[in-house]
């Protein structure tokens, strides 16, 4: 564990030495909590909309920005860096456990997770956002994005040892996208069309999205939030095995 | 270190590759040990073999007597490695590289930290220590990945090309260096495609050609066996052994030429 948290400084190093890789995961989740609440805030006012709890369609809106800066997957872009640069081969020429290797930028990208997901929610506090489960509610918002970001780094990180192509790594974290719209990201999963409303079922991201949601608009609500953290760790789990079993058989 | 009957097989679209076929390999403690070879001759995949790095599709090889294989960690802790890329991590300084290499050696961080001044003093890089490697020359980011590869002095040094892409400069700075390590004792595998480093450097040099050994022995050993059968007035140079058995080896596919070995 040692190892992998020595890694995982160099990696929080890493992204802080590069903040132009790191300023888009604010800026855009920023543009599109501005860009979708003023699209239908106005077709969803606050007074006469019951799923909004009171509160202005900015705060429905939140989850959707909060997962968006939380499945950039730069890390795994780092990871193809380090692999296309020779300094992978020296991490691996190491006697540190393989998992550590892996474990270290999950262990910073979940680290970076809590920052980004803290700085976002603040930045929406004075645009009248309210964490209605109050403090230990924003904890538990935090800590669920940033493991969600540790769930999408594993799976970029897997296209990036199996391709060795940052190409092939950025193409494959587009598929976030589909998922992210797949869900109940606009309104409500009962006022979704039948067709949709099955698909937002069958998506885990849409568990993530309701267990955030919940936390923003309501009081706790222990049956939105634990399946949005029943999805992470079941995902994670899953993540984790998957990384190490490919760099242990990474040739 | 001793490899018997090295064999790697790569599995690609257009079918199996076979990349080196039953390399036999002994090297001495304290030696310095030159691996030549044309390009895609099986010299890199040797190397990448005996540090773990790659699979053994068949053969076994031991490294300072442990098995690479079985005890890969028990090997990694034994051997130092800078292969063809420098490779290094152009965010962090080189101070930082060193301390992290250290630390992932078990170090302890003021130990690590005491190591990586000792390995910047040795490889003159203590002005340029707290600045970040990106902007290294490409002779300092060489010298920078030998100190990473010494950091918890090893018993076996694998370098990797170590001089290809320098200046005349540097690739001499590389040499002295080289010859300091093994002074104090390291053994040394080198892979490199200048034949003038191989006969300053090596103590004992074995040419791969098409994945298999074609000459071994001492440059002074090589140049009169080369002597010897040509009938030649003069001590050839390395280049023209190099150039006869690589060229050998062209006729033996063709046919026409029995394989040596030494």
């Amino acid at each position: 564990m040692s190892s992998a948290w020595v890694l995982g400084q160099r990696a929080l190093r890493e992204a802080v030495r590069t903040p132009e890789a790191l300023l888009p995961t604010l800026f855009i989740p920023i543009f599109f909590l501005v860009v979708n609440t003023g699209q239908a805030a106005k077709i969803f006012p606050s007074d006469s909309t019951s799923f909004l709890e009171g509160q202005g369609y900015g705060a429905f809106q939140l989850p959707t920005s909060l997962l968006l800066a939380a499945s950039f997957g730069t890390a795994a872009l780092f990871l193809v860096e380090d692999i296309e640069g020779g300094y992978f081969d020296k991490l691996r020429a190491t006697p540190i456990a393989r998992t550590s290797i892996v474990l270290g930028r999950l262990i910073a990208e979940g680290v970076k997770g809590l920052l980004i997901a803290a700085v976002l929610v603040l930045l929406a506090l004075p645009f009248g956002v309210e964490i209605a489960s109050g403090p230990l509610g924003f904890v538990l918002l935090v800590v669920l994005t940033a493991l969600w970001s540790v769930v999408f780094v594993g799976f970029m990180q897997l296209i990036a040892l199996g391709t060795r192509s940052a190409a092939a790594t950025n193409s494959g974290g587009l598929v976030f996208f589909p998922l992210l719209f797949l869900t109940p990201n606009f309104v409500p999963r009962d006022l979704l069309t039948r067709p949709m409303e099955i698909a937002a079922t069958f998506n885990p991201v849409t568990y993530l999205m309701e267990a955030l949601r919940s936390l923003i608009l309501e009081d706790f609500d222990w049956g939105a939030i634990l399946p949005g953290f029943g999805v992470v760790a079941v995902l994670g789990a899953l993540m984790l095995v998957l990384n190490v079993r490919m760099i242990r058989q990474y040739d | 270190m001793q490899a018997e009957a090295l064999v790697k097989h790569y599995g690609g679209r257009a079918g199996v590759v076979e990349a080196v076929r039953g390399v036999d390999l002994v090297v001495e403690t304290g030696e310095v040990f030159g691996f030549l070879g044309p390009n895609g001759a099986g010299k890199s995949t040797t190397v990448r073999m005996l540090t773990t790095l790659l699979t053994i599709t068949s053969g076994t090889a031991r490294v300072a007597g442990v098995d690479v294989t079985r005890e890969p960690d028990a090997a990694r802790r034994r051997i130092g490695v800078a292969l063809q890329e420098a490779g290094l991590d152009p965010r962090q300084t080189g101070r930082e590289l060193l301390v992290l290499q250290g630390r992932l050696f078990g170090l302890a961080t003021p130990e690590a930290s005491s190591r990586a001044e000792e390995l910047l003093e040795l490889v003159e890089l203590e002005d340029a220590a707290d600045r970040h490697i990106k902007g290294y020359s490409g002779g300092m980011k060489r010298r920078l990945d030998l100190a990473s590869a010494l950091v918890h002095e090893p018993e076996v040094l694998f370098l990797d090309e170590p001089t290809t892409g320098l200046d005349p400069a540097s690739r001499l700075t590389i040499w002295e260096e080289l010859r300091r390590i093994n002074q104090r004792g390291t053994t040394v595998f080198l892979t490199t495609q200048y034949l003038e480093e191989a006969d300053q450097l090596c103590d004992l040099i074995a040419i791969i050609d098409d994945g298999r050994i074609v000459r071994r022995g001492t440059p002074a050993e090589l140049k009169a066996d080369l002597r010897e059968r040509e009938g030649l007035s003069a001590d050839p140079t390395l280049d023209d052994v190099f150039l006869d058995a690589t060229g050998r080896t062209r006729s033996r596919v063709a046919g026409d030429v029995q394989e040596v070995s030494a």
